[in-house]
């Protein structure tokens, strides 16, 4: 099974030693310190960035910067950069997954009417008209079809 | 770690050869953070839907966290992991008391984390920002319904209404952290008790990494954390 030699575990990177024993990749301990302070100026980034507004790039960017750091633990901290490669297959499909079950639903309920702020229900924006799939509110609902006021459908605000 | 006939204590007898239960142990570790990111993820998805809904809503309960604490939580965190990763490092060239102290470190700064998270907590309970029914009414060790009927959007601050829902995630998404956090407390205080015993040498270290791996997931969701809930407007 094994051979009778016994290897220094050192830096040696990437090994096809046949001899059944487990062989690692060891970063000298300045490495690790170097990703420390490449994360720390990267928090830093991401703070001070954020007393800036952007619009709507504001979430972007901050995502990105967290991907970043995210890049860094996950590649050196955890190892995946000199691991198999399945591993990191493993923990980038989690990612895919969150992907679909994100795009999905948002695709669902962004398609649905949007709330109005009064009454905090969820209304078609051009009509006025509450929005099926919204919840309804006891309080009055202006219709879009001018004249009377239609009472709310029963169920008190569920929100507070 | 004598070997007997050529075979290692710590190999376990359903594996060949101890690379073969190291690479198996590993890729059952990742399987299981990646169940741990879909977890949180259901919670992150939940921040999406709710934070595209009502965007302002968010924007001005956010401003109500202390963003120098959760930075400061972030760097805490961020030492943690490196601590870990060196703790791994010490483990692979069998340096055990190194090993020990670097362990230790990293349990003092998770303990860190969460005494800043305390004072975090306590500071929105007095407050009154608490998820629910419970928004508006602080919180003295009475139940809140006490202080006469439901709960009214906190005014005195000026938030908008449904303004608890900021809240309700918030103290979901960083409590299923906390809890993590305690949980690889107490992974890595056993770590540290199989180390001070000896259990681990250059050969045989997978104690260390698997769960300097769970601590480094644990650091990983509050890199996403701190600017979701803490600096984004």
């Amino acid at each position: 099974m094994s051979s009778s030699e016994s290897h220094a575990q050192e830096a040696h990177g990437h090994d096809d030693h046949d001899d059944g024993k487990v062989h690692v990749h060891i970063a000298p301990a300045k490495f690790y310190w170097g990703i420390f302070g490449a994360l720390v100026v990267l928090t830093i980034i991401t703070v001070k960035v954020s007393y800036y507004d952007f619009g709507s790039a504001n979430t972007i960017i901050a995502l990105l910067v967290a991907t970043m750091k995210a890049s860094l633990v996950a590649a050196f901290f955890m190892h995946l950069r000199h691991d198999k490669l399945f591993n990191t297959f493993a923990f980038l499909s989690a990612f895919l997954f969150l992907g679909i079950f994100l795009l999905l639903t948002s695709d669902d309920l962004f398609k649905r009417g949007r709330t109005d702020n009064a009454y905090g229900t969820k209304v078609f924006t051009p009509t006025g008209e509450v929005a099926p799939g919204g919840f309804q509110s006891a309080m009055v609902v202006p219709s879009a079809s001018a004249g009377g006021h239609g009472e709310g459908h029963g169920e008190p605000p569920k929100h507070h | 770690m004598s070997a007997k006939g050529g075979h290692p204590n710590f190999l376990q007898h359903h594996f060949d050869t101890p690379a073969q239960q190291f690479d198996a142990s590993k890729l059952g570790m990742w399987v299981f953070i990646a169940t741990e990111i879909l977890m949180f993820g259901g919670l992150f998805v939940a921040y999406g839907i709710f934070r595209g809904n009502d965007a302002e809503v968010f924007f001005s309960a956010h401003q109500l966290l202390d963003k120098k604490m959760g930075a400061l939580n972030t760097i805490v965190l961020l030492f943690s992991s490196l601590t870990a990763a060196l703790a791994v490092r010490s483990a692979q060239v069998g340096k055990r008391q190194q090993t020990s102290l670097y362990l230790v470190i990293t349990i003092a700064c998770a303990c860190i984390f969460l005494v800043v998270k305390y004072f975090e907590y306590t500071h929105k309970l007095h407050d009154g920002l608490l998820p629910g029914h419970c928004f508006g009414h602080p919180w003295f060790g009475d139940k809140c319904l006490d202080h006469g009927g439901p709960a009214q959007p906190l005014s005195v601050e000026g938030l908008p209404p449904r303004a608890n829902m900021f809240f309700a995630l918030y103290f979901a998404m960083t409590g299923l952290h906390g809890l993590h956090v305690v949980l690889g407390m107490s992974i890595l205080v056993w770590v540290l008790i199989k180390n001070i015993k000896g259990h681990f040498s250059p050969e045989y270290f997978t104690h260390v990494d698997l769960g300097a791996l769970y601590w480094h997931l644990v650091d990983l969701v509050w890199i996403y954390l701190f600017p979701l809930l803490y600096l984004v407007g």
